[in-house]
C-alpha cells in the first residue's frame, strides 16, 4: 500500500472534493487520502500502524458523524507508531472551546475552514510550505 | 374677662340621673337590697303619708306595711320585693295598687345597684285602657311608608294622652334632630319640618332615652322634692326611676317654650336611638301611669315597625344595587373590555350607587356617565384624592369644603365617592352627587350663648327665642348612604378579580411570546449556520469551474453571477446571524474604550466601502458600559450606514461624537446624505425594511434591526432625525450605571 502524503478525514464530499483540487493546484504530486466517516478513519489507521506506513500529515475535520475529530486525535495519540504524525484540526467553527480542546489533546495545529476556493488554495500552499518543508528540514 | 362662650353642649357635664330629688307628684323610697332597711327617703313623703320622713330612714321597710290600707290579701312589702327577686324583675309586680289614707297609688319597684327604689305615684286614669292600646296599635300599623307610620302613631298617642302637641322627632348623623311628624291642637302654630339643635336634648340625656323608654315632667312648675339619707358622697342612681326630677336647664328650656307639661317616648331602632316621640302640653298635666306604659308600647310597636319598614325600603335599592352588580359581573365575563363592560351596556356603574355621575380613570383614559366635572377638573380631583387619601374609598357630602377647587363646581359634584382600584398606576372609579341647597328651619338661633345674671356670672341658660330661624345649607350633597358604601366595595372585587384575570392572561401569553422568541432566534440561528456549507460549496464550485479553461465567455458570465448571489446571499445570512446572536447570548457588562473602538470600526469601515473621498469627523467619545461585541456591532452598522447612504453627495461628512446627559452617555451619528423620509419614522428599525430611496444602495434591511436590539437589550434607547436630501443624525443611549 502506497504511502499517504495526506491523510483527510472529512464527511463533506463537497468539501473533500475541494481539497482535492486545491493540494493538486499547489503541488500535483502530493499524495491525498481521504476518507469519510470516524469508523473508516480508525481502520485505515490501524493498517497505518500495522503495515507500519506513515502519512506525513493528518487532517481531522472536527465535527464529523459518529466519531469526533477530538476521538480520532486521541486515538491517533495513543499509538506509538503513529503518534508523532502531525495533526492539524479542521472545521468551520471558529469557538473558541474547541480550539483549547484540540490542542489539549494534543493536536499540531487548529485551522478554520477558509471560505471560497482561491482561499483554500491559499491555506494548503501555506500548510505545505510549513508542514512539508519543515518535515525535509527535520529529516 | 366673663365673656367667655358657653353654650348648651356643657349640659354634657352635668350629673342628671345623681339628682337628690324627685319630682313632687310622687314619693320614693330605697331600701337597701341585703338587709331591707330603708337607706333614701324622698321628703315629700309627709305630704302622703303624715310621718317625719326622717323617722324612716334606717327601718326596716316592713314598717311600710304600718301605713298602708290593708285589706284582703295584706299588704306585706317585704313578701313583694321576694317575689321580684325570684322572679328575677318586677315587670309583673309594678305596677302594684294600693291605698295609703284612702288615696289610690301606684307602686313602681325597680333596681339601682345595691338599693331597691319604690316609687309611689297617684292612680288618676278611672278606666282600663288596655284595650284602647290595642286598637291604636293596629290603626297606626295602617300606615304603610314610614312617613304615615309616623303621622299614625303621633295621632294615637296624642288619643292616648291627650296632651297638646304630639311630635316625631328624628335623630339626624350629627345628632341634631328635626320634627318628621306632628300632631297637635288646631290652635297651635306647626313645629313640623323643624330642625333643633343637638345640645337641645344632650348626649347623656340622649343614653338615658336608651334605658328609660319613657320620660314625664308633670309640671315644670312645681318645686322637686329632695331625697334625704344618712349615706353622705353616695347619690342615689335614679337611672330606672321615673320620678326623676329633671334638670333645671331642662325645665328652663321648657318653659322658655311655654310647655308645662312634657313627656317622651324613645324610638329605639337597630339597638340606637332613632328619634322620640315628645308630647307637649301647655298646660300642667299628669299622665296616669298606665296611660304611660301603654305609649311606651305603642313607642316599642312603632320602633320595631320601623325597623322593618325602613330595612324594606333599603332593601328596594340594595336590591337594585346587587342586580346591577350581578348584571356588570355578566358583562365583565363576555366582554373583552372592561371599560365596555362597566359603561356600555344599559346598567352601567352608576347604578351600582344613587349617584348622577360616575368617572372610572383606567389605563390613564377617562370615561364618565351621566353628569360629571370637566375632564381636567377630574383629573386634578383624582390627583388630590390620591394625594390627601391612603384609604381604598373615601367619600363626603361637602366636597367643596374640604376641596376647594371643587367649589366651581360643587352644582355638579358636592359629594363624591371614591374607590381607588389601583394605586400605581392610578386608576379610581368617582361617583358623583350633585348640591342639594336646602332650607333647615331652626326652632331658633342654635348658636345660643350664656345669660349674665346679675352679679355678673355667666350662667347656662337654654335659649328663650324659638322664632323659627332659618339657615340655607349649600356646598352639601345627599348623603352616601352605608349600602351605596358597601356595593360599591362590591363593585370593586369584581373589578379587582377581573383584572387580575386579565393580567394572568396577559402575563400567560408574554411567557408564549418569550418562548416564541427565543425559539425563533434559535431557529434563525440554526438555519443560517447550516445554509453557510451548501452555499460555500456553491460558490467554491462556481470558483472551480471558472478555473475550467474549456468554458467560454457566455458560461463565465454566468459562473460570476452565481458567485454575485452567493455572496449576497452569504453577507445576509451573517446578517442574520448576528442579529439572533444579540438575542441568544447575554451581556457582559465592561467599561469599553471608545476612542479605539471608534477609530477601529471606521478603519474597517472606510477600507470595506473604499470611502476615500468621506470626510470623518470624531468629536468627544466618552467611554461607555456594555457588551464590546455588541457595541461595535451597534458602530459599526450606524458608521457604515451613514458613509453608505452618503456616498452619493459629492463630499460626504461623518461625524461621530458622545456626550453625557443625566444618567446616559448619548452618541450622535451624523451623516449628510439621503436622509430618511420622516413618514417612514415607524418603520425604520423593522427586521428587513428597506425605504424608498435607497433602492440603489446595497442592504439587507438587518442593520438597524441589530442596532434596536442590542440598545434595547442594555436598556438603552435609540431614535434619529432626519431630513430627505439632507441628511440623518442617529442618537444612542446607554445608562451611565
Amino acid at each position: 500500500m502506497k504511502t499517504p502524503d495526506i491523510f483527510y478525514v472529512e464527511d463533506d464530499i463537497d468539501y473533500a472534493f475541494f481539497m482535492q483540487s486545491a493540494v493538486q493546484e499547489v503541488r500535483d504530486s502530493l499524495n491525498l487520502t481521504i476518507v469519510e466517516d470516524g469508523a473508516e478513519a480508525l481502520l485505515k489507521l490501524q493498517n497505518f500502524a500495522e503495515s507500519k506506513t506513515k502519512p506525513k500529515l493528518i487532517l481531522l475535520d472536527l465535527n464529523l458523524p459518529g466519531m469526533s475529530g477530538l476521538d480520532l486525535l486521541k486515538f491517533i495519540r495513543d499509538i506509538p507508531y503513529l503518534k508523532s504524525i502531525p495533526v492539524i484540526l479542521f472545521s468551520t467553527s471558529d469557538n473558541p472551546d474547541d480550539v483549547k480542546a484540540s490542542m489539549e489533546f494534543g493536536a499540531n495545529a487548529y485551522l478554520t475552514k477558509p471560505d471560497g476556493y482561491d482561499n483554500l488554495v491559499k491555506c494548503v500552499h501555506s500548510v505545505h510550505d510549513f508542514w512539508f518543508n519543515q518535515h525535509l528540514r527535520l529529516n | 374677662m366673663n365673656n367667655f362662650s358657653v353654650d348648651l353642649t356643657n349640659c354634657d357635664k352635668e350629673p342628671i340621673h345623681i339628682p337628690g330629688k324627685v319630682q313632687s307628684h310622687g314619693f320614693l323610697i330605697a331600701a337597701n337590697k341585703s338587709n331591707l332597711t330603708i337607706a333614701y327617703i324622698s321628703e315629700n313623703v309627709g305630704f302622703f303619708i303624715k310621718e317625719n320622713p326622717k323617722n324612716f330612714l334606717d327601718k326596716p321597710l316592713s314598717i311600710l306595711n304600718t301605713f298602708v290600707d290593708q285589706g284582703v290579701p295584706e299588704f306585706r312589702i317585704e313578701e313583694l320585693i321576694k317575689l321580684g327577686v325570684l322572679k328575677k324583675s318586677f315587670d309583673a309586680i309594678s305596677p302594684h295598687l294600693l291605698e295609703i289614707g284612702g288615696r289610690s297609688f301606684y307602686l313602681i319597684i325597680s333596681p339601682s345597684h345595691n338599693h331597691w327604689l319604690l316609687e309611689f305615684e297617684p292612680v288618676t286614669l278611672q278606666y282600663d285602657i288596655q284595650s284602647s292600646i290595642g286598637r291604636s296599635a293596629s290603626l297606626m300599623l295602617k300606615g304603610k311608608s314610614v312617613s304615615a307610620l309616623l303621622k299614625g302613631a303621633a295621632i294615637e298617642v296624642k288619643k292616648l294622652i291627650n296632651y297638646d302637641r304630639i311630635m316625631i322627632y328624628k335623630f339626624l348623623d350629627d345628632g341634631h334632630g328635626e320634627v318628621v311628624a306632628e300632631e297637635k291642637e288646631d290652635n297651635l302654630e306647626p313645629f313640623f319640618g323643624l330642625h333643633y339643635p343637638a345640645s337641645d336634648i344632650p348626649k347623656q340625656a340622649r343614653d338615658l332615652y336608651k334605658l328609660n323608654l319613657t320620660r314625664l315632667i308633670a309640671d315644670v312648675n312645681t318645686e322637686d322634692s329632695p331625697i334625704i339619707t344618712f349615706l353622705e358622697d353616695q347619690p342615689l342612681d335614679l337611672t330606672n326611676g321615673s320620678l326623676r326630677a329633671v334638670s333645671p336647664i331642662h325645665i328652663q328650656y321648657l318653659k322658655n317654650m311655654g310647655v308645662y307639661s312634657s313627656f317622651s317616648i324613645s324610638l329605639i331602632s337597630h339597638g340606637e336611638l332613632w328619634g322620640l316621640i315628645a308630647c307637649h302640653n301647655y298646660s300642667p298635666k299628669f299622665i296616669d301611669y298606665k296611660a304611660r306604659e301603654g305609649s311606651k308600647l305603642i313607642g316599642q310597636i312603632l320602633s320595631s315597625a320601623l325597623e322593618y319598614r325602613q330595612e324594606e325600603e333599603d332593601l328596594e335599592f340594595v336590591e337594585k344595587f346587587k342586580d346591577t352588580t350581578n348584571k356588570l359581573t355578566e358583562y365583565l365575563n363576555r366582554d373583552k373590555n372592561l371599560i365596555e363592560a362597566i359603561t356600555g351596556h344599559k346598567e352601567t356603574i352608576l347604578d351600582v350607587t344613587q349617584a348622577s355621575g360616575a368617572a372610572v380613570i383606567f389605563e390613564n383614559n377617562l370615561y364618565t356617565i351621566g353628569t360629571t366635572p370637566k375632564q381636567e377638573d377630574i383629573y386634578d380631583l383624582a390627583k388630590w384624592l390620591r394625594e390627601t387619601s391612603d384609604e381604598t374609598i373615601y367619600y363626603t357630602h361637602r366636597l367643596s369644603e374640604i376641596y376647594l377647587p371643587a367649589k366651581k363646581y360643587k352644582n355638579i359634584a358636592s359629594g363624591i365617592l371614591a374607590c381607588t382600584i389601583s394605586k400605581d398606576p392610578d386608576e379610581v372609579i368617582i361617583w358623583f352627587k350633585p348640591e342639594q341647597i336646602s332650607t333647615v328651619n331652626w326652632a331658633g338661633n342654635p348658636d345660643k350663648t350664656a345669660t349674665s345674671l346679675e352679679n355678673g356670672l355667666l350662667t347656662l341658660s337654654p335659649r328663650k327665642s324659638f322664632e323659627t330661624w332659618s339657615q340655607i345649607v349649600n356646598n352639601t350633597s345627599e348623603r352616601w348612604l352605608a349600602e351605596e358604601v358597601s356595593s360599591v366595595l362590591r363593585i370593586r372585587e369584581i373589578i379587582l378579580a377581573y383584572i387580575n384575570k386579565k393580567a394572568n392572561e396577559i402575563r400567560l401569553l408574554n411567557e408564549k411570546l418569550q418562548a416564541a422568541y427565543e425559539e425563533l432566534d434559535t431557529f434563525s440561528y440554526t438555519i443560517s449556520h447550516d445554509l453557510r456549507t451548501p452555499l460555500t460549496s456553491i460558490k467554491t464550485y462556481a470558483e472551480l469551474m471558472l478555473k475550467n479553461k474549456s468554458i467560454d465567455e457566455q458560461g463565465r458570465k454566468m459562473l460570476d453571477r452565481i458567485l454575485n448571489g452567493a455572496e449576497k446571499m452569504n453577507f445576509l445570512i451573517k446578517e442574520i446571524l448576528n442579529l439572533a446572536r444579540v438575542g441568544r447570548s447575554e451581556i457582559s457588562l465592561e467599561s469599553v474604550d471608545m476612542e479605539s473602538l471608534i477609530k477601529e470600526i471606521c478603519t474597517e469601515v472606510w477600507t470595506a466601502f473604499k470611502a476615500d473621498k468621506a470626510e470623518l469627523i470624531l468629536g468627544h467619545l466618552p467611554n461607555l458600559k456594555g457588551d464590546r461585541t455588541m457595541i461595535a456591532q451597534v458602530f459599526t452598522n450606524l458608521i457604515s450606514n451613514g458613509v453608505k447612504y452618503s456616498s452619493l453627495v459629492k463630499k460626504p461628512i461623518i461625524e461621530v461624537s458622545g456626550y453625557a446627559d443625566g444618567d446616559e452617555i448619548i452618541y450622535a451619528i451624523k451623516d449628510n446624505g439621503m436622509g430618511i423620509d420622516n413618514r417612514y419614522y415607524d418603520r425604520v428599525f423593522e427586521l428587513f425594511k428597506r425605504m424608498d430611496n435607497v433602492k440603489e444602495i446595497e442592504g439587507t434591511g438587518v442593520g438597524l434591526a441589530i442596532v434596536k436590539r442590542v440598545v434595547e437589550k442594555h436598556n438603552g434607547r435609540v431614535w434619529f432625525e432626519s431630513q430627505l436630501n439632507s441628511g440623518s443624525t442617529f442618537y444612542v443611549a446607554f445608562k451611565n450605571k
